[in-house]
């Protein structure tokens, strides 16, 4: 019998360490009370232990008649796109809305590897056109455009 | 008496002009949505959701129930005119859709897919206005552990009937539920993983949830599978259907209302199941089941219909019960949480005019969606000419704006870009995020019921299975977890057997 990285297994391993790091996270920081009069800790605990329970038949299920691998993964989009919302995060307070949106498209737009320069800034400065507009303009949100 | 009375209130409020308004923009962004493949209701209404927060909770709700069966509308013309579903609920009309349009009948296809889905929703309007008072009225009688018991049903059925791996749905459930626990406990006053930062006290934003997972959790998606095929408008537009048509198209469009409004109330159902269900009934009824692939007009009426109607009636539980029954209805339940309102029995006695107008509402933006779409079925058409690479930054942007507009908050913008990272990986991971979804917003609900029911009880655990409501709803939940994971288990093993 050989072990693939099957989507199953995967799953499984999630859920377990999910399951098993909560139970312990809780169990030692919050108290479990009785039935009647349940402490904070609980409900989690029991939660926690209907995945580990899920993660067990899955990884069972795995063992015994394994599923689909699952594919190598592309980098460089999910990178850089979770990249640009991060950076979106991190400079809004700071930037600005004009320039974070700006960034955020850019680095979005280089999740393509066909982007064009000239064409990724122009829908850069297009769409922090309508974003503004619509979100600064029309509704009032209260950002600040620029850094100050 | 009190039906049309009810209605009518509905009517009054539904038609005054701000309502009319925002169901107006919900089904024209829906349609939008439904067209545009890779934007689906589900990301539309999480992107959406903070905005609804400066409105009314009823304008919010109308709007965002425009965008829901608006959607219906335009997913079934891009797969008329280019064999493209634009949402899942019509991935059947294409089979009979495309073959139309291809004959030259695209105009015809057309409308019947507005006829059958006007005609559904006007009868589910009906079934609605019917149903939910009385359905309500049993509710108000549940008790903590009723609740409780029907909340797991709920939750277990609308993942089971969904498709895909039962285990990892329940997993997924259980993990939205534990990311729900996160905040200060409202029995204790503890604070539950919230790792010394304030801002998880209340714990975290559903649409911070929903707009990583959906918004950008399938943008990243969308875009590691590269660029979609899109096809051509075929065929001239002849629209209005003879006599003849109408005759065809009418048996089929009761049928897949009815088999319809039915499975839109199963926790699970909705429009998906429907469209299917309605299809393969009409093949099996049909004098000629051959003509059906090969655009067959009633291989359209019928799973139109049926999608629409479902979509309205999954409506019925989140109204009167306050549960979700797929993930749409989970995001209505978060829109009016964000509003300070519980769906659920009490909120038609509170909220009529919210309850009724929002149910007079759907007939008045069907209506809308009938006159509206067939003139601007061309422009709709070629809105699928717009490459993704102009679309995803712009979805993004949106995104990111609007969680950072809930509270001003950069950290709930960083939270939604790793969720959005979460659930790219589930996505690889061949987990649905929808059960996720659904756990985390029925989560603190058990858990306030069944602390509240064993409470009472003195820490009997099995006030459970001596109310006769909860014992039922217990057994349901059993019997539906046995039926449907037997046949996996049991392929399991013999594939194993085979094997060895």
């Amino acid at each position: 019998m050989t072990i693939r990285n099957s989507s199953d297994l995967l799953t499984a391993t999630l859920f377990l360490a999910f399951g098993g790091g909560v139970l312990l996270y809780n169990g030692t920081h919050y108290s479990i009370g009785t039935l009647a009069r349940m402490g904070a800790g609980c409900y989690p605990m029991l939660l926690c232990l209907g995945l580990i329970a899920m993660g067990g038949i899955l990884m069972v299920q795995a063992l015994i008649d394994p599923d689909e691998a699952v594919d190598a993964i592309d980098i460089r989009p999910v990178a850089l796109l979770v990249l640009a919302t991060l950076l979106f995060g991190l400079l809004i307070e700071h930037a600005g809305l004009l320039a974070s949106s700006m960034m955020l498209v850019l680095a979005a737009r280089f999740a393509d590897r066909d982007a064009a320069l000239a064409e990724s800034a122009v829908l850069a400065a297009a769409l922090t056109g309508i974003a503004t507009g619509l979100f600064w303009y029309a509704l009032g949100l209260p950002f600040s455009l620029l850094p100050f | 008496m009190g039906f049309f009375q009810d209605l009518a209130f509905g009517f009054s409020i539904a038609l005054l002009p701000v309502n009319l308004l925002y169901a107006f923009v919900g089904v024209v962004l829906g349609t939008l949505v439904g067209v545009l493949p890779g934007l689906g209701p589900v990301a539309t209404i999480s992107i959406l959701l903070p905005v609804t927060f400066t409105l009314e909770p009823q304008q919010a709700m109308i709007m965002l129930a425009g965008i829901y069966y608006g959607a219906q509308y335009g997913g079934s013309t891009t797969a008329i005119l280019v064999n493209l579903p634009g949402e899942s609920s019509s991935v059947v009309t294409t089979i009979d859709g495309y073959q139309m349009a291809r004959k030259g009948e695209a105009g015809l296809a057309l409308a019947t897919a507005a006829l059958a889905s006007f005609f559904a929703g006007t009868v589910s309007t009906f079934i609605i206005a019917l149903a939910a008072p009385a359905l309500a009225e049993v509710a108000l009688k549940f008790g903590p552990a009723d609740y409780c018991s029907l909340l797991v049903f709920g939750l277990v059925g609308a993942v089971i009937l969904a498709h895909g791996s039962v285990v990892k749905a329940i997993g997924m459930i259980l993990i939205g539920m534990l990311i729900g626990t996160i905040g200060i406990d409202v029995n204790t006053s503890v604070p539950r993983f919230t790792f010394g930062i304030p801002q998880f006290g209340d714990g975290i934003d559903f649409a911070v949830i929903a707009m990583g997972i959906f918004g950008i959790g399938e943008t990243i998606a969308n875009l590691t599978q590269g660029e979609e095929q899109r096809g051509r408008v075929a065929g001239a537009l002849r629209l209005w259907p003879s006599w003849r048509d109408l005759r065809a198209i009418f048996p089929p469009s009761v049928r897949g209302t009815m088999l319809g409004a039915a499975l839109g109330v199963l926790p699970g159902g909705g429009p998906v199941l429907a469209s299917f269900s309605a299809y393969a009934l009409e093949k099996r009824l049909a004098r000629q089941p051959e003509r059906f692939g090969k655009g067959a007009i009633e291989g359209v009426a019928a799973p139109e219909a049926a999608n629409n109607a479902a979509a309205q009636t999954s409506f019925i539980p989140l109204l009167t019960l306050g549960l979700p029954s797929n993930a749409v209805m989970a995001l209505m339940i978060g829109a009016l949480m964000m509003h300070g309102l519980h769906p659920g029995p009490q909120l038609m006695r509170d909220k009529p005019e919210l309850f009724w107008g929002l149910i007079a509402s759907m007939w008045v933006g069907n209506l809308m969606l009938v006159v509206l779409n067939l003139p601007l079925v061309g422009l709709w058409a070629r809105l699928l000419a717009i490459p993704y690479r102009f679309l995803y930054p712009g979805i993004l942007l949106i995104c990111c704006i609007g969680v950072y507009s809930i509270n001003n908050s950069a950290l709930d913008v960083v939270i939604a870009s790793l969720f959005g990272l979460f659930g790219y990986g589930l996505q690889r991971l061949r987990c649905e995020p929808a059960p996720l979804l659904l756990g985390f917003i029925l989560g603190p609900l058990i858990e306030e019921n069944l602390r509240r029911a064993l409470l009472i009880s003195h820490g009997d655990a099995a006030v459970f299975i001596e109310r006769p409501i909860s014992a039922t709803f217990l057994a349901l939940t059993v019997a539906l977890v046995v039926v449907l994971a037997a046949p996996t288990i049991r392929g399991a093993r013999e594939r194993a057997f085979n094997e060895g």
